[in-house]
């Protein structure tokens, strides 16, 4: 089920075949004196697609974040491309440059048209050149199907074109894994499916992604791995043939029966 | 004398009126984007500082600055003319108030914006200057007019440090023919004529920086 050695499409493969992408042991991240995330375990190998789902507040968002460091977290290790991320470390914008992130609300740069918006960081973090960055973003919006957009602003497109050009400008960095956190809730529902299957193609190319979302049919779909969280903490971890059939935990049960009707 | 031979009389203090203004918008403008910027980003003594800076330019009246400078700098061997005195203290009064609309621009920018910049990898000076600083400054472009119009009409001060400005050429002419009712209508005339173009240049602004980007609030 797990398609750990179809990654040939990634750089440094061979480094990083055997190691996982994102290892987190023991993780905890505190908002004051709230916590927020307790005690979380979780590996994830290459090429691996994981669906995190749980109640609202349960610390979905907040331990993606964590992946990037958006969030600090105060314990525990964290460890992505192989390189371990320590609280207030210097040297973030390197590994964030290799993690795609594809937020709620887009948030593409209002003023720059679409093509700058992803040739942005190719040409500054890349150092690419306007050329090679522009055919690098042709690329990439081909990929989620709107190049014909590229000289609009965001504001001229729709919420699904706006949330495909966001994930062809993560994509645009060839990042080695891309974080997904409800790229589908902020959209009207005639829109979602447009996004789903640009991510489903992602996955198909063997793209490694760790998604918070509620879309239960891309995860049955596309999911090898669905992770339930429920106040800050992995409730339970499961195949998704095995987590929609037979979910062993209460707050599970009760989750799926909320959102299957 | 006629409306037009005042007028033209007014307009010989044009050239100090212009020098002025020009010197002190780049007084202004490097002060409000510095200060806006770090006041934003400082925390402790750095922030204290900054903040402390901008109010004694934004909050001491301005004909006290005027005088305060150009006549006691000379007493600690300093000596400024009055051009470059009026510049400087103008330039920096409003470039504190332009500072303030820097920094509330930066704050009411969605988080959002910074997070998708630093997660790109880009750096955080990076993220500054080409994503949070350019959102800022188009929303400011009214205030920012604003403060250059009453940038211009603070110049009428320097006639006080007996430069000859529009103001100062109009108190000339009026010891020469007394007709203050002319002359002083004609003076705001003047600067009516100043200032008008640059309300239309704002405009201006406005409408190409909005063009294609209608509802940079509904994302
Ligand atoms: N910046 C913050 N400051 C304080 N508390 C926060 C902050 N961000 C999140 N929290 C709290 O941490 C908890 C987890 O939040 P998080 O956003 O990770 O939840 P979530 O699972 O993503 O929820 P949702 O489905 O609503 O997006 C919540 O109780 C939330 O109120
Ligand atoms: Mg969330």
């Amino acid at each position: 089920m797990t398609p750990i050695h179809e990654l040939s499409v990634h750089n440094n493969a061979q480094d990083t075949m055997q190691a996982p992408a994102i290892q987190i042991e023991n993780l905890s991240k505190w908002y004051e004196s709230f916590r927020a995330l307790t005690d979380v375990n979780l590996t994830i190998a290459y090429g691996e697609r994981i669906v995190i789902c749980g109640p609202s507040g349960s610390g979905k968002s907040t331990l993606i974040r964590c992946i990037n460091q958006l969030e600090v977290h105060q314990k525990g290790r964290l460890v992505v491309n192989g390189v371990t991320l320590v609280p207030g470390m210097k040297g973030l914008s390197a590994i964030r440059r290799d993690v795609g992130m594809v937020f709620q609300h887009f948030n593409l740069f209002p003023h720059l048209t679409v093509l700058d918006n992803c040739t942005l960081a190719l040409r500054r973090v890349r150092k690419l050149d306007r050329r090679e960055a522009e055919a690098v973003a042709h690329a990439n919006l081909e990929r989620v199907r709107i190049p014909e957009q590229a000289d609009k602003y965001p504001s001229q497109l729709s919420g699904g074109q706006q949330q495909r050009v966001a994930i062809a400008r993560a994509l645009c960095m060839k990042p080695k894994v891309m974080l997904f956190d409800e790229p589908t809730s902020a959209l009207d529902p005639e829109m979602i499916n447009e996004v789903l299957d640009v991510m489903t193609l992602l996955a198909q190319d063997g793209m490694t992604m760790v998604c918070v979302t509620h879309e239960m049919g891309f995860a049955r779909k596309v999911a090898d791995r669905i992770v339930f969280m429920d106040q800050g903490q992995i409730v339970e971890q499961a195949p998704p043939s095995e987590f929609f059939t037979n979910p062993k935990h209460e707050r599970a049960k009760l989750f799926l029966k909320q959102i299957l009707h | 004398m006629s409306f037009v031979d005042i007028l033209r009389g007014i307009f010989e203090g044009f050239d100090v009126t212009l020098i002025v203004t020009l010197l002190g918008l780049a007084y202004a403008i490097p002060f409000a984007l510095v200060a806006g910027v770090l006041q934003h980003f400082s925390q402790g003594w750095l922030r204290l500082l900054v903040t402390i800076l901008i109010e004694f330019w934004r909050s001491s009246p301005l004909i006290v600055l005027l005088y305060a400078f150009y006549y006691s700098l000379p007493a600690f061997g300093i000596y400024l003319s009055g051009i470059a005195v009026g510049a400087m203290v103008l330039g920096l009064n409003i470039g504190g108030y332009g500072s303030q609309s820097i920094r509330a621009a930066l704050q009411a920018l969605d988080r959002g914006q910074v997070e998708a910049g630093l997660a790109l990898g880009l750096g955080r000076l990076d993220v500054l200057r080409l994503i949070e600083l350019p959102q800022a400054i188009t929303v400011m472009i009214p205030t920012f007019i604003n403060l250059a119009i009453q940038l211009i009409k603070g110049t009428a001060l320097v006639s006080l440090l007996t430069l000859t400005d529009m103001t100062f050429r109009a108190k000339e002419i009026s010891q020469l023919s007394y007709d203050p009712v002319r002359i002083y209508s004609s003076l705001l005339l003047a600067y009516f004529i100043v200032c008008y173009p640059v309300t239309i240049f704002g405009r201006y602004l406005e409408r190409r920086a909005s063009e294609g980007r209608r509802s940079i609030s509904e994302i």
